[in-house]
């Protein structure tokens, strides 16, 4: 079986230039894994559709844009015009888009080739993608392990080779934690970056779309896709930039900040011990690391669960069984109707946080919680921002833990959270951060390192990110090889 | 008998004529069929996000400068958390911490005694859309759903059924002149909720609303009887509750909707969609550039220049006639606007048209009103002419030359006046005994006798002279 699709984009560029493969060879390589695989990274598939589109750009002269022709898996939460886009719910099981989002204008105005769409924690919520009303998909490197979440399907994905890129979202995690249990790498762009335009809200504040890849500089190239200013999205700016041009430059004065929080014993030993890795490495090439202590560093997860759980009890209103999407069938009134509809429609993991959000802004609550947590909200973005007058970037590990067992985390809503403690902090902030992996732990699962850097500095993120995927040695793209 | 006093606060919603909604794109036209006038947005489809109209923010500030509020420089939007099936999101956006304006008042005029009515806040907010319910379903129309309103709050400071409906109208007729609203109670594009309260002391009694009200009388009837049916509740030893009522206009009562429940809780929390708003000086005087002159101004205008008041009430109802007379303000205004709101007026219903659509330019009306005004042509030829002014590009002294009005010598005209004197000498030796009134039937005869051909100022100074002699 041919591997084109394992290949580096710019070398199957230069494969379609020289037409000795067509976009058709590589759906069709794709599909062949996807349909072998059991990895249940997918919810819809469009073979035909995916066919139909290389073979119409099979009468296209190949133009100087890398990602022309190059497959991607999109996750369901974000409109493809046609596809089905159930976020991973029962409520929306039966839903096709009728439009398509932002990014997704993007994706086809640069000839990429969309395969289907991935599997999700139901409504991204979630950070194992268990809550998905079709089953969990699969970590690769694992199977036993959960992908992470809530992008879990992009990842395992991405991670398995069925699809050389993909896209996720991004509230308080979602596409750094299962990049690094998979051993992708994944960026949550400056927020406003990516417009949210027909990505099915989670909380406003806080959601982001973001590219999930096999390496760093693919990664920014995808970034530059799918960035754009939209107007139909009032929180996203005009940006018009290569994010790839300070790849390859040198690290000269470069200081880096890793705070204590993210190296203190909440971390596993061996994914500390991989982060101070980095540390060395990076001070051996003349790189300034400091450890530094950030105000509010901690309350990360508090503030998360305030203001993603309040947004998200507003924006998941709007299921209701009145104009699409499941509807109880024969209710006995309206009350009723809106009930059953939500009982039944939505998962467990779902309603909790409806519940908790639908609290937390009744009454004096709102005051008490969701007003005080946007200022210290708004703190701990300054704090932050302080760190990055002195430093070029920050890193620390993406995640405390690698990626475990399915099933433990069962139904315990705390620990859920948990998962996500040191990733909260750029979605809270507004702030781009990737993961990348940087090893593997005694279980042979992949670390993954985080870094964040100032808002619309994805650009400098990339450079050291690319500096040090030169100087890991470990070989992530095993699991591809089915 | 009564010693109660009512207390009166009233809200108001007002759709603002925008082009299109607060939030989308699509058009807001009242009266398109059902559903044709909505998108992504409108519905609440999911992955859709608002937008936000300028044009929205032009027309409050207009309405914010007509209410004299204060404007709230730097503001936001809030979510208002409800379910129900005409709110498609399930939530609306409205302003419920920073409305755009503050503090605001109008002053009516009650009788010749000029009142103060205080305007607590107004804020912008999306319309619902709109339900059909039959016996077997209910049907949603979305054309409404996202349509720009206005919400307008008095403090609790009328205290009168008659105040409250010259509030109303007041309020209807600066934002209907300030250009963002039709203000159209039967087509729901003012929608006026009273509360009323009575009580024997300086504390407020309980508060009941009244809804779903079709007109501005019926607001001051719904006041009176709810204060009635509150005494009489009262007076039989029995407590009130705070109640949501509607108006019944085939009865003239009000019915009990629902009993307010203690607390209602909208889970109000800032809208992230949309950024907080900064509204710059510039913005605001741009906005405010073409704020028309409102009717109050107006009308001491009108006064000065003679009209009277019943008629200029007329001219004021008449927004159309109003602003075009707005352009003629340094000519005789008397004879304007009975030219306005009487030959013109009947002309233009009769056609079912408008001024704008006629061949009336402004230098026609001023040359018209001006010839009439010095008697250069009089009344009855100017109805010969009317159906000419208003369909041909001829001047009036076209038509005037054309119709052979004003055209006789002056030697057919002293023919004339001769021959009139001669066949009444009655009417000669009235004037002469010192009754001047009879100048005016002796004008009339000569005109008649010209067949309405003689320049009437001509001939009323040469009758002078003949008379006086």
């Amino acid at each position: 079986m041919s591997k084109y699709i394992d290949l580096s984009i710019e070398k199957i560029h230069d494969l379609l230039k020289r037409k000795e493969i067509t976009p058709t060879t590589l759906v069709l390589e794709c599909f062949e894994r996807i349909e072998k695989s059991d990895l249940n990274a997918f919810i819809t598939l469009d073979k035909e559709g995916a066919l139909k589109r290389a073979r119409e750009l099979e009468a296209k002269e190949v133009p100087d844009d890398l990602l022309f022709g190059i497959p991607i898996a999109i996750k369901d939460n974000i409109m493809v015009d046609g596809l089905k886009c159930t976020c991973a719910s029962k409520m929306l099981d039966n839903f096709t888009a009728i439009y398509d989002a932002g990014c997704i204008d993007l994706i086809k105005s640069h000839d990429m080739i969309i395969l289907g769409k991935t599997n999700m924690d139901e409504f991204a919520m979630g950070s194992t993608s268990e809550t998905s009303f079709y089953g969990a998909p699969l970590n690769p490197w694992n199977r036993k392990k959960v992908t992470g979440g809530s992008s879990g399907g992009s990842a395992s994905a991405v991670s398995a080779g069925l699809v050389p890129l993909a896209l996720g979202s991004d509230t308080g995690g979602s596409v750094r934690q299962p990049s690094s249990f998979t051993g992708i790498v994944g960026m949550k762009p400056t927020y406003g970056r990516v417009s949210r335009y027909g990505l099915v809200a989670f909380a406003s504040s806080l959601d982001q779309i973001g590219p999930m890849t096999r390496n760093v500089y693919e990664n920014a190239l995808l970034l530059n896709c799918i960035s754009k200013i939209d107007k139909r999205d009032l929180t996203s700016f005009d940006t018009n930039e290569d994010f790839t041009r300070k790849i390859g430059e040198s690290l000269q004065n470069f200081k880096v900040a890793i705070p204590n929080y993210f190296v203190s014993d909440i971390i596993d030993d061996e994914i500390r011990e991989k982060v101070l890795n980095i540390k060395t490495i990076l001070e051996n090439n003349h790189v300034q690391v400091d450890f530094v202590d950030i105000k509010h560093i901690d309350k990360a997860v508090t503030l998360y669960q305030i203001i993603a759980m309040g947004e998200a009890s507003s924006n998941l209103a709007r299921f209701d069984g009145v104009r699409y999407g499941y509807s109880y069938p024969n209710p006995t009134s309206l009350d009723d109707l809106y009930m059953k509809t939500r009982r039944f429609g939505f998962g467990n993991e779902v309603k909790r946080r409806i519940m908790v959000g639908s609290y937390l802004l009744s009454g004096e609550n709102a005051k008490i919680y969701y007003n005080k947590a946007l200022q210290i909200r708004d703190d701990l973005q300054k704090s932050f921002k302080k760190v990055f007058d002195k430093y070029n970037l920050i890193i620390g590990p993406t995640t405390a833990r690698c990626a475990y067992d399915l099933g433990v985390k069962g139904d315990d809503p705390i620990k859920s959270f948990m998962d996500d403690i040191l990733v909260m902090h750029a979605n809270m902030g507004g702030f781009p951060s990737l993961s990348m992996p940087i090893g593997f732990n005694k279980e042979h699962l992949p670390i993954g390192l985080q870094i964040i850097g100032n808002l619309c500095d994805e650009a400098t993120i990339y450079q050291l990110a690319s500096f040090i995927e030169k100087e890991i040695k470990d070989d992530f793209s095993e699991v591809r090889d089915d | 008998m009564t010693n109660y006093k009512k207390t009166i606060g009233i809200e108001v919603h007002c759709e603002l004529k925008t082009k299109e909604k607060i939030f989308s794109p699509s058009q807001s036209i009242y009266g398109s069929m059902a559903n044709t006038c909505t998108n992504i947005i409108d519905l609440g489809y999911p992955g859709s996000l608002p937008l936000l109209n300028n044009e929205v923010l032009r027309f409050a500030i207009k309405a914010c400068k007509v209410l004299n509020l204060h404007i709230t420089r730097d503001m936001h939007f809030d979510r208002k958390n409800y379910f129900y099936p005409d709110n498609p999101k399930n939530f609306q956006i409205t302003q419920n911490e920073t409305p755009i304006g503050r503090d605001g008042y109008v002053i009516i005029n009650d009788d010749g005694e000029e009142k103060k009515i205080e305007i607590l806040e107004m804020h912008i907010e999306e319309d619902t859309c709109k339900s059909v319910h039959s016996a077997k379903n209910s049907l949603l129309d979305f054309n409404r759903a996202g349509v720009p309103l206005i919400e307008i709050v008095t403090k609790p400071c009328i205290h009168s059924a008659k105040e409250a409906t010259l509030y109303l109208e007041k309020l209807r007729e600066l934002l209907l002149y300030a250009g963002v609203s039709d203000c159209k109670i039967e087509e729901g594009s003012m929608r006026c909720e009273p509360n009323v309260s009575i009580s024997k002391t300086d504390k407020l009694g309980t508060k009941i609303e009244v809804k779903n009200i079709g007109s501005i009388s019926h607001v001051g009837e719904a006041i009176t009887y709810e204060a009635k049916r509150q005494e009489e509740i009262l007076e039989r030893g029995e407590t009130l509750h705070e109640e949501t009522r509607r108006f019944d206009d085939k009865s003239h009562t009000t019915i009990l909707m629902r009993v307010k429940e203690t607390g209602n809780d909208y889970r109000y929390f800032p809208e992230p969609d949309i950024p907080y708003v900064h509204l710059t000086e510039e913005f605001i005087t741009d906005s405010l550039k073409d704020l028309p002159r409102m009717p109050d101004e107006r009308r001491k205008d009108y006064q000065k220049g003679g009209i009277l008041p019943i008629n200029m009430e007329k001219i004021i109802a008449n927004k159309e006639i109003s602003d075009y007379l707005e352009r003629f303000l340094d000519i005789n205004l008397v004879v304007a606007s009975n030219l306005l709101l009487g030959d013109i007026s009947s002309y233009l219903n009769k056609k079912d048209i408008k001024l704008s659509d006629t061949k009336l330019t402004d230098s026609k009306f001023r040359d018209l009103v001006n010839k009439l005004d010095k008697k250069e042509i009089s009344n009855k030829n100017f109805k010969d002419i009317l159906v000419d002014i208003m369909e041909t590009d001829k001047s009036i002294d076209e038509l005037i030359k054309e119709n052979g009005f004003n055209n006789l010598d002056d030697s057919v005209v002293d023919d004339i006046i001769a021959k009139v004197l001669d066949s009444n000498p009655d009417f000669v030796h009235q004037y002469k005994s010192g009754n001047e009134r009879v100048l005016k039937a002796l004008m009339g005869l000569v005109m008649k006798e010209s067949k309405g051909k003689v320049n009437p100022s001509l001939a009323n100074d040469k009758l002078k002279e003949k008379l006086d002699a």
